[in-house]
């Protein structure tokens, strides 16, 4: 299990290069380059599209577009869930009553529906994807923080803390939240493949990122009109997002296991 | 039926309630909040601003808000969801009458079959533990939680429908062949996940069955392998299984948007995705309603279920 973590992260700063600097370190994403339909050659390593566009470029593309996505979301899902299960643990009646009613009641929607509908009554793009997703992602983290922060309420550290007469933020930032920032970080890296995987299958939908930007949901649904004449358009995005997928869970369960206390 | 009994299932019925009333609530609330309503549609696009204020107006829409949710919920108990916004402006209910029947045949199929699947196969893995067939099982459950539904889509029509030929490639309004033809592999690709997921954990859970000390002394006892794993065994591993296959059932619904998608299934799913295509807000909230809806059903009637299943369950405290 330790190789395969190493080799997830090791793949991981991979993807992050080639999202940064592939889709313009040869050829641009956005247009045309050379023939439509070319098998992968010298100019083209992964050949071209249904329009001439370099594929290694425009996957390297989708590859900065999930990373966008999935980043945005998970950073937007942590603090807010964070807050919310804090307040869950910590806050006033008034704010915590309602806040957790409304952490339960999301639960109700099952896996991406709720993205659906928001999407399906603003828009599509970046922007409404990443608002979308973080609304459905935060009430896992939410219900995560507020069953550790349970916990750790009552230790010594706190409650000592408390009787010392230390602000109930303070408390949080100096002794609670530090407990928390590895499991985390752990949950946010398989939550991470989840958001990729949503905002792909959104892009296939296509109801995800606006065409002409590319993003692997589309580029998979685009390349099935030409499975029988260049099935390899196919091959690399679905290739590489089950690789990110398998990565980001070997790293996610690797540091999980090696944060929990009972393996120590 | 105990008293304990009587106000667990009281609570679980009052939940499933509650989240009916939450998702109704949160797409009343959706078209609330998105750009255009059915005023100014109504009224055409070369309307004056004071033509789509008097339409507004008799159509009730400047009511406050509680008076219009508490209609919606009235329309929503007499299966009235209003018109779509396009075409003949076709009642959504009779589009939702079309459609739902395909949707729920897909996912129907599809968790029986990851049920039957991934119960046999986790039940073989726990028993052969950490041998060949355990490693081979939990390999292909990996590969099955983790490819994503519409990469396995495509790769199936590949292999099965281009290079073999005996599958069609997708629904047609003609149909060539008997319908199972179309439906088997939308039903297989939909179950995979399910499938993996409810094998790995009926491997765990009978796994842990499997150490405990009634299975030990069945086995003193001399009870023939077949009976101590199933009767003994699975009888008492299967209660988590069950209960992951109705939180299943809810990625099965939004399976089921990707798999009509991709297979062209005249679903539900399928209309909730053109319908977004078209801004058909109508019929977007009907979709993401009854999809919702059907969820907490499902989730309530596996709750429902454990007890008949389980005597711990029918004696525990709540």
């Amino acid at each position: 299990m330790k190789g395969l973590f190493w080799v997830g992260v090791g793949y991981l700063i991979l993807l992050l290069f080639f999202a940064v600097f592939g889709p313009t370190i040869r050829h641009d994403y956005l247009n045309p380059v050379a023939s439509p339909l070319q098998p992968p050659s010298g100019a083209n390593w992964f050949g071209t599209d249904e329009q001439g566009r370099d594929v290694f470029a425009r996957v390297a593309y989708g590859a900065r577009m999930s990373l966008i996505v999935g980043f945005s979301v998970q950073l937007i899902a942590l603090v807010f869930g964070t807050l919310v299960g804090i307040i869950g643990v910590f806050g006033k009646r008034w704010a915590r009553d309602p806040l957790m009613r409304l952490t339960d009641g999301m639960f109700a929607f099952p896996d991406i529906l709720l993205a659906i509908l928001i999407i399906g009554v603003w828009s599509t793009g970046l922007v409404p994807v990443i608002v979308a997703l973080s609304i459905t992602a935060w009430p896992g983290v939410a219900r995560l923080v507020k069953t550790q922060v349970a916990t750790l309420k009552d230790r010594e550290f706190v409650v000592s803390a408390r009787a010392l007469g230390a602000p109930t933020t303070y408390v949080v930032f100096k002794h609670v939240l530090p407990h928390l920032t590895s499991i985390l970080l752990a949950v946010a890296m398989v939550d991470l493949a989840g958001t990729i995987l949503a905002e792909s299958a959104l892009s296939f939908l296509g109801i995800g990122v606006t065409p002409p930007t590319p993003s692997w949901g589309s580029m998979i649904n685009d390349a099935r009109a030409y499975i029988n004449t260049q099935p390899l358009l196919l091959v690399w995005p679905c290739a590489i997002l089950s690789l990110t997928i398998f990565a980001l869970n070997f790293v996610g369960d690797g540091l999980r296991a090696a944060t929990d206390p009972r393996n120590r | 039926m105990s008293a304990t009994l009587a106000k667990n299932l009281g609570l679980r019925l009052l939940y499933a309630l509650l989240s009916l009333l939450f998702i109704s609530f949160v797409t009343f609330v959706a078209d609330e909040i998105s750009p255009g309503d059915q005023a100014t549609l109504l009224a055409g696009e070369k309307a004056t601003p004071e033509a789509v204020l008097r339409l507004r107006e008799q159509l009730g829409l400047n009511r406050p808000w509680g008076v219009r949710y508490g209609e919606y919920l009235g329309g929503l108990a007499n299966g009235n969801l209003g018109n779509s916004f396009h075409g003949t402006r076709e009642p959504v209910s009779v589009i939702v009458n079309r459609t739902l029947p395909m949707t729920v045949t897909v996912a129907t199929c599809a968790i029986l079959l990851a049920a039957l699947i991934g119960i046999a196969l986790g039940t073989i893995a726990a028993i052969k533990q950490n041998r060949v067939a355990d490693r081979t099982i939990l390999i292909l459950s990996t590969l099955g939680v983790t490819i994503p539904t519409f990469v396995l889509a495509p790769v199936f029509v590949k292999i099965f429908a281009v290079n073999m030929d005996i599958l069609p490639s997708g629904w047609s309004s003609q149909l060539a062949g008997p319908v199972w033809m179309y439906l088997l592999m939308p039903v297989v690709i939909l179950a995979a996940r399910p499938t993996a997921q409810i094998t790995r954990l009926c491997r765990a859970s009978m796994i842990e069955t499997l150490q405990q000390e009634f299975i030990k002394l069945a086995r003193a006892k001399g009870v023939p392998p077949a009976r101590l794993y199933l009767r003994h065994g699975l009888r008492n591993a299967i209660l988590p299984v069950i209960t992951a296959i109705g939180t299943n059932f809810g990625f099965l619904l939004t399976g089921s948007f990707i798999i009509e998608t991709a297979f062209r299934l005249p679903g539900i799913g399928a209309t909730a995705i053109e319908a977004i295509k078209k801004g058909d807000t109508p019929v977007i909230q009907a979709t993401v309603l009854i999809a919702g809806a059907l969820f907490v059903l499902i989730n309530l009637l596996v709750d429902l279920i454990q007890p008949t299943l389980d005597p711990r369950i029918r004696e525990a405290q709540v």
